[in-house]
């Protein structure tokens, strides 16, 4: 297992927002989106398409699992949704929330 | 488990691609449906509801190459992926791009043109079957030091020939020129007189006819020659039924027996169109001394070098002991003829140019390097948000890295058109009779190896210098990145430090080339104005060899050279005319062993010098000066002792105190006894940076000459003349191959190698200097664009322009110093190195070690000036809101 990310790095700051978001419960991209949106205001205003290599991303570590759905339009979609590890991830990632938050906060002033 | 399922997607990804392809298509289509209903209801038209849902989605290739690979995209898309991307950023800066290919392609096109010669002469093995079984035989005198590139004589050889055990051949040759005749003009050819064995054992084919056998090689045998493939095609117009044919050598008849090819070359014996065996004779055999033959043998397939050392050492210690008159203290060095090769004068100029044109490519690739990194600087704020959507460190940095290799590419492909273009110019820099002398010189080209060179040079220094922006980028520190980003202040980054250090670097290096250029180019400055000892301009030269079969007597000999003399004197145009046994560079020579009456040698003790038996208005036709006494005058012919005159270095050295003029002298060959008359001024014979000799000068009316070289001096233009003068030798013997240069061409000729070496120095040097001095530029353009915010809060707390100037000259000018400071220590020590290719400069030259450092630092402050002066420009209100 090489998938224990330093919680003080901010590389993973997208990813943590993603689990936060889904730890609410299984949505598709445009979903979790908006949850972040919510999170972390407007974070994602400028590229929404960036979400999505990120969540690959973390389906790939195994922190969140996909499969194909249908959405509350009733359109095919694809939904994730939080593991047990994801969650583990999760917990010890928010005992460093404060501190993303600023480091966030930069960035939204910055980009 | 991760690697397991990373390993199903990547399986996932590589056969099924398309699937995965459309999954991510669907599932983002979705996502911008979504976000156009969203808009929509949010009161948007439905046309500006779904452009503004694209737009927020973003850039969707950069986003696809990210998705691709977090989906398991193989790593050969990856890197196809890295290049299209690389290949877009290098597009986009093209300024950038520009720049660097430039400069990568000069470092590496010069590399690669010198390298084709290093390739030629010191890599690719001699043009022969199994060259390491070939040794060379050269005479050692073990007691005063001095070799000769000749084996002991002629019975020592045949001797050693019929005796040793560890050689499955031995040969021998010496140079000869034949005249040509016929009913062609004559024609004088360069050749070499062999035993039969010379091409079997190189390994040589004919591509007519046949080579040696031993029945050819005795005296009394039949002529038989063999001719190159130039003088076969030239002379005698390609004629297939040459074989048999009779060509005239001298007056005597001489059958071909075969033709060379033209790649056919033996460096040792340099320009040969035609061979004939050596056939000699039973006195020649039996003769044990006189140092005439050259040799070279081909060991036996179990026989070491070493073991084929010591017999040569056991034979030659016996011969000592059996012929203590001739063979005392000599012996013979047996050494590989591929280290004897390389080891060929101009060996230690082409590695020396290998390891400057090496240091010019350092240089390119520091300032390359220092491009990358000021550009990583300034796409740190790409790298940041990269990395915030999660692209790795190492991702980072492999991208970084194929931008890298991909200019270094683009670099050796662009170079290789320099290299070509290099190695042409160096070709006809080169002439045609220096090129028998370099090794494969007719395989100088861009083969495997040379390419295999260039490749691999590229790829090393993309690899090596990208490394550093690369890894300065993966440490990228996100949270101070994106706060440097925005506040523009820093000036003391990690990469910053490198930056620095890299120019520093660079200028050093570009220092320590070029002192060694300036080194080399003063040498050969000197070396031409310091002029060979005479006058050489408007002097043509005419030289020719009388055969001793038709001029069988002095008198003869002496009637010819007199009548030549006379009616080139008569010629229209000519000032005044000598004529001598050989002139300087006129590529033959003679010396002569003597003993200074009254100062009897030790036993086997031999003192000698160079001999020339020269005219009466020699001296003065040549503008040699006479230092003390007198030159010879027309009663010479009538005295009973012969006058002599000697160079200014002989008499000093041989008489420090006393005065030379009425010396006596015993010339050895001759068994005469000459007296002093004269002592003239020192003249060069082979090339412009021998040290002052020795030198004996004869009246030719004593020593009759069957060499013979006219120097006319021409009241015009000397070229002009030399068709006058040939005509007017054939006037009195139709017969006499001539070839005439004018004096100046006969210099440059032999000075060829320098100015070639020279003429690269001046190029390596500029190209130094330039690509120095545009790191500096780089450095301190990039600091003050990156600086701007700072200037603009000095400016407006009232700092003056000219302080802000100062100050940023002052920076840039403390790295240039501390480049320069480097680079001078650095040269003191490297510069040792080129001792022996200097003439009359010390590899220390204070002159030069104080001229270029301040030359540099003045170019470099010119360099840090100009983004100074933009700096000192910057209106501080700009600059407060430029962020």
């Amino acid at each position: 297992m090489t998938g224990k990310q330093k919680p003080e790095l901010p590389q993973g700051t997208l990813d943590m927002l993603i689990l936060k978001a889904l730890s609410l419960g299984p949505m598709h991209g445009y979903g979790v989106g908006q949850r972040i949106g919510q999170l972390a205001e407007e974070m994602l205003k400028v590229e929404e398409g960036t979400l999505y290599p990120a969540l690959y991303r973390i389906e790939r570590r195994g922190w969140i699992v996909s499969e194909w759905g249908v959405s509350e339009n009733n359109r095919r979609a694809r939904f994730y949704k939080l593991t047990r590890e994801g969650r583990k991830q999760l917990n010890l990632e928010e005992a460093n929330w404060s501190q993303l938050s600023i480091a966030i906060g930069k960035v939204l002033r910055t980009a | 488990m991760e690697w397991l399922s990373k390993l199903a997607m990547r399986l996932r990804a590589l056969r099924r691609g398309d699937a995965v392809h459309r999954e991510i298509a669907e599932e983002w289509q979705f996502h911008i449906d979504l976000r156009t209903l969203e808009n929509i209801r949010r009161g948007m038209t439905p046309e500006t509801a779904r452009r503004t849902a694209e737009q927020h989605f973003g850039n969707r290739g950069y986003i696809k190459d990210l998705s691709w690979e977090e989906r398991g995209g193989g790593l050969a898309e990856t890197v196809w992926q890295d290049l299209k991307f690389g290949i877009r950023q290098l597009w986009k800066s093209s300024g950038f791009t520009v720049v660097a290919v430039l400069s990568l392609a000069l470092g590496i096109g010069a590399n690669t043109a010198i390298f084709s010669y290093i390739d030629a002469w010191m890599i690719k093995p001699l043009p022969y079957p199994q060259p390491d079984r070939l040794v060379r035989f050269e005479t050692q005198d073990k007691k005063h030091g001095w070799t000769s590139s000749g084996v002991t004589s002629a019975a020592d050889f045949f001797d050693f020939q019929r005796q040793n055990s560890s050689f499955e051949q031995t040969v021998a040759w010496s140079s000869a020129n034949f005249n040509l005749t016929g009913d062609d003009p004559p024609e004088l050819v360069e050749g070499g007189r062999v035993t039969w064995n010379y091409f079997d054992t190189l390994g040589a084919k004919p591509i007519l006819g046949r080579t040696f056998t031993a029945e050819d090689d005795h005296s009394g045998a039949p002529h038989l020659v063999i001719l190159s493939q130039g003088l076969w095609q030239g002379r005698y117009a390609g004629d297939l039924k040459i074989i048999g044919r009779n060509i005239a050598i001298g007056r005597e008849a001489y059958t071909v027996v075969g033709v060379m090819p033209g790649t056919f070359q033996f460096p040792l014996m340099g320009v040969a169109n035609l061979w004939v065996p050596l056939a000699a004779t039973d006195k020649q055999r039996a003769e044990r001394s006189g140092i005439w033959l050259a040799a070279f043998g081909r060991l036996k397939p179990s026989v070491s070098l070493e073991q084929a050392r010591a017999e040569t050492t056991t034979f030659l210690t016996r011969l000592e002991r059996e012929f203590p008159q001739t063979n005392t203290n000599l012996t013979w060095l047996v050494t590989s003829m591929t280290d004897e090769i390389r080891r060929e004068e101009g060996a230690p100029e082409v590695m020396m140019c290998f390891v400057i044109v090496g240091l010019v490519l350092l240089i390119a690739c520091a300032n390359v390097a220092n491009l990358m990194l000021a550009r990583a600087t300034g796409r740190k704020k790409e790298f940041a948000v990269r990395g915030a959507l999660g692209a790795t460190g190492r991702r980072l940095a492999r991208q970084l890295l194929t931008e890298s290799l991909l200019l270094f590419l683009l670099g050796a492909a662009a170079g290789l058109f320099f290299g070509l273009w290099g190695m042409r110019w160096i070709a006809l820099q080169i002439p045609g009779h220096i090129r028998a002398y370099i090794v494969n010189y007719g395989h100088v080209d861009l083969n495997f190896t040379t390419l295999a060179f260039t490749l691999v040079i590229a790829l090393l220094c993309g690899l090596v210098f990208g490394l550093a922006p690369a890894l300065g980028s993966s440490r990228l520190d996100l949270n101070l990145t994106l706060k440097e980003a925005s506040s523009q202040t820093s000036g003391s980054s990690h990469s910053g430090r490198l930056r620095r250090i890299f120019v520093a670097a660079e200028t050093a290096l570009a220092v320590v080339v070029l002192i060694s250029a300036t080194l080399l180019v003063k040498s050969f400055i000197i070396s031409v104005r310091s002029g060979p000892g005479f006058n050489p301009s408007n002097v043509l030269t005419a030289q020719l060899a009388l055969p001793r079969t038709k001029y069988t007597q002095d008198a003869q000999v002496r009637n010819f050279s007199e009548e030549a003399l006379a009616r080139i004197h008569s010629l229209p145009g000519v000032a005044s005319v000598g004529v001598a046994s050989h002139v300087p560079f006129g590529g033959f020579g003679q010396g002569i062993e003597f003993e200074v009456v009254g100062r009897p040698l030790q036993p086997g003790e031999r003192q000698g010098a160079p001999f020339t038996a020269v005219s009466q208005d020699y001296f003065s036709t040549m503008q040699i000066g006479l230092v003390k006494g007198r030159l010879f005058d027309p009663t010479e012919a009538y005295a009973s002792s012969p006058s002599v005159i000697v160079s200014q270095t002989m008499a000093r050295q041989l008489w420090p105190d006393e005065d030379p003029i009425g010396k006596k002298l015993r010339l050895s060959e001759q068994r005469t006894i000459g007296t002093i008359v004269g002592v003239v001024s020192d003249v060069k014979t082979y090339h412009l940076r021998e040290p002052h000799g020795w030198h004996i000068y004869v009246p030719m009316a004593q020593f009759p000459s069957r060499t013979l070289a006219y120097a006319v001096r021409t009241t015009g233009d000397s070229t002009t003349m030399a068709a006058a003068i040939r005509d007017a030798i054939w006037s009195v013997d139709r017969d006499q191959p001539v070839s005439s240069a004018p004096m100046e061409t006969l210099i440059a000729t032999v000075d060829a190698g320098n100015r070639v070496v020279t003429k690269l120095m001046v190029f390596f040097g500029a190209l130094a200097l330039f690509l120095g001095v545009i790191g500096i530029y780089g450095v301190m353009a990039h600091l003050v664009s990156q600086r701007t915010h700072e200037i603009g809060i000095r400016t407006a707390l009232g700092a003056s322009p000219p302080q802000v100037l100062r100050m940023f000259i002052g920076q840039g000018m403390k790295l240039a110093l501390i480049g320069i400071a480097v680079g001078v220590v650095s040269a003191l020590g490297a510069t040792r190195a080129l001792a022996t290719m200097l003439y009359q400069v010390t590899p220390s030259d204070p002159l030069t070690f104080i001229t270029v450092p301040i030359l540099f630092a003045m170019v470099a402050a010119a360099a840090c000036g100009v983004p100074a002066r933009r700096a000192m420009k910057v209106d501080p209100l700009i600059a407060l809101r430029y962020e």
